[in-house]
């Protein structure tokens, strides 16, 4: 019972840090937290007492072993995982070079034909200039 | 083996705790490779070496050194608009 | 929605969906004491029938080949994202003079740093190449050791300077590299079809059990996976380094440098 419930704990403490992030930076971090909850989660299911790793070099083929299937999901899902966090990261810094601010509570939604960010302040004239190719 | 595992797992949702509530994000990145180094522990004593290879690579050199590369893009690179 | 209300959200979402959480965290299996039959069943029967001895990249590569693809797929499309979206800002030049903030002092790289680096750079990249090679015999694969390799690059940056790594490796090999790995992929699907057979059935000779040539088609999509990662990992760094570098006039006219 214990993984299962270390999972759950990380899946929630990793939400509390997104919801109450002040650094878009800090806020990916968290989302790396949550995934590392599945992954604990997935492998938590997959062992038994007693069991080796599914690699049958050393020990003879029909040892008991532990659930190979689990692994081969949270195998590709980390490698991928980490790419996408670099992907949240390059839009973190766009963000940050458009709006100015690290800060989820600074950055508002863009809206057609004004600036995003800041909610005041924005300058159209110069964001026409900026667009016309 | 079966007092190793419930350490381990404590251990790992301590490290994902510390992730979270370390604030500043130049300190967090330590906490983000400490934490990538207790999951590649925890996925061996799970009998899971794949897993724990990739883990090691990837949480420990290449996920903390994105962070650290972004923080110093965001710092050198001062935002386009000054109003 | 100020933060106090998304807490507030959050608790009682958390509220509501405890006793759910509480119920199944009861409702599941005792930790460690089975596992499931579709394992147990790929553990029994894929030595003989593959003969390969480690059952993960089994399942990668054969059995449930299609999801990687799949999972290749995503990775090269994540990565070409970054790259659109760095490279649009900023323009393709290249320069020496990156990562410094101005105002500040340049520190000389000690030559205990530059002498651990040309050790252990070649030694990565050997440890790299064993661990995909030996992918259906011992722990390893293509994503283990592509993650491994383009590690091993970022001691060349240390070892060199950005100047000395932007020489070492170019972008247009690893486009190659990142490319030309989901093509073997995709090609190890769609040539089986060409002989009568299945999408990605394992056409060729199995080999010996316990042998590093053994598992016929997975070796060659291990390899497409491995260069796939590699140059794929590699060109992630690549971008975010280049992110840092000051630009010396603004690439086109008209436009500030950012």
């Amino acid at each position: 019972m214990l993984p299962y419930a270390v999972a759950a704990w990380l899946f929630g403490i990793g939400l509390y840090g997104i919801a109450t992030s002040r650094n878009f930076i800090h806020l990916v971090g968290c989302l790396g937290v949550c995934q590392s909850a599945t992954y604990v989660l997935l492998l938590g299911l997959g062992y038994r007492w007693g069991s080796i790793a599914p690699i049958f070099y050393d020990h003879p083929p029909g040892t008991p072993a532990v659930d190979p299937v689990m692994q081969a999901l949270v195998l590709t899902d980390i490698v991928v995982g980490a790419t996408l966090t670099a992907l949240l990261l390059v839009l973190t810094i766009q963000a940050y070079k458009r709006g100015g601010s690290l800060d989820p509570e600074k950055l508002r939604p863009m809206r057609a034909g004004s600036k995003s960010g800041r909610g005041q302040g924005s300058s159209r004239g110069k964001d026409e200039e900026r667009t016309a190719p | 083996m079966t007092v190793i595992l419930p350490l381990l797992f404590l251990l790992t949702a301590a490290s994902g705790t510390a992730v979270v509530l370390v604030r500043d994000p130049t300190r967090q990145i330590f906490a983000i490779a400490v934490n990538g180094l207790v999951l590649t522990i925890l996925f061996d004593a799970l009998q899971a070496p794949d897993v724990a290879l990739s883990e090691l690579a990837v949480g420990s050199a290449a996920v903390p050194l994105l962070f650290l590369v972004a923080l110093m893009a965001v710092r050198t690179q001062p935002p386009e608009e000054k109003s | 929605m100020s933060p106090r209300a998304r807490v507030a959200l959050l608790a009682l979402a958390a509220l509501i969906l405890l006793p759910g959480a509480a119920s199944v965290i009861a409702g599941l299996p005792p930790f460690g004491a089975t596992i499931a039959r579709y394992g147990e069943r790929i553990n029994a029967i894929t030595p003989e029938a593959r003969h390969v001895a480690n059952m993960v990249s089994a399942i990668n590569f054969d059995l449930r080949g299609l999801d990687t693809l799949g999972e290749e797929f995503m990775l090269l499309a994540a990565i070409t994202g970054t790259v659109i979206l760095l490279r649009g800002r900023r323009g393709e030049g290249k320069t020496g003079r990156a990562m410094r903030r101005p105002g500040r002092a340049v520190i000389p790289r000690s030559e205990a740093v530059v002498l651990a680096c040309r050790i252990a750079g070649p030694l990565t990249a050997l440890f790299g190449l064993y661990v995909v090679l030996h992918a259906t015999v011992t722990p390893g694969g293509g994503f283990q050791g592509g993650v491994i390799l383009a590690s091993g690059t970022l001691l060349i940056y240390l070892g060199e300077g950005y100047v000395g790594w932007r020489d070492a490796v170019r972008s247009p090999w690893l486009d190659a590299l990142e490319g030309g790995g989901a093509l073997l992929f995709a090609l190890c699907g769609l040539a089986p079809m060409l002989t009568g057979a299945a999408f990605m059935q394992n056409v060729l000779p199995l080999g010996t059990f316990r042998d590093p040539f053994s598992g016929g088609l997975m070796l060659v999509e291990n390899l497409g996976v491995a260069m796939a990662v590699a140059g794929g990992f590699t060109q992630l760094f690549l971008e975010f380094m280049e992110e840092t570098r000051e630009a010396d006039e603004p690439d086109e006219p008209g436009e500030e440098s950012a």
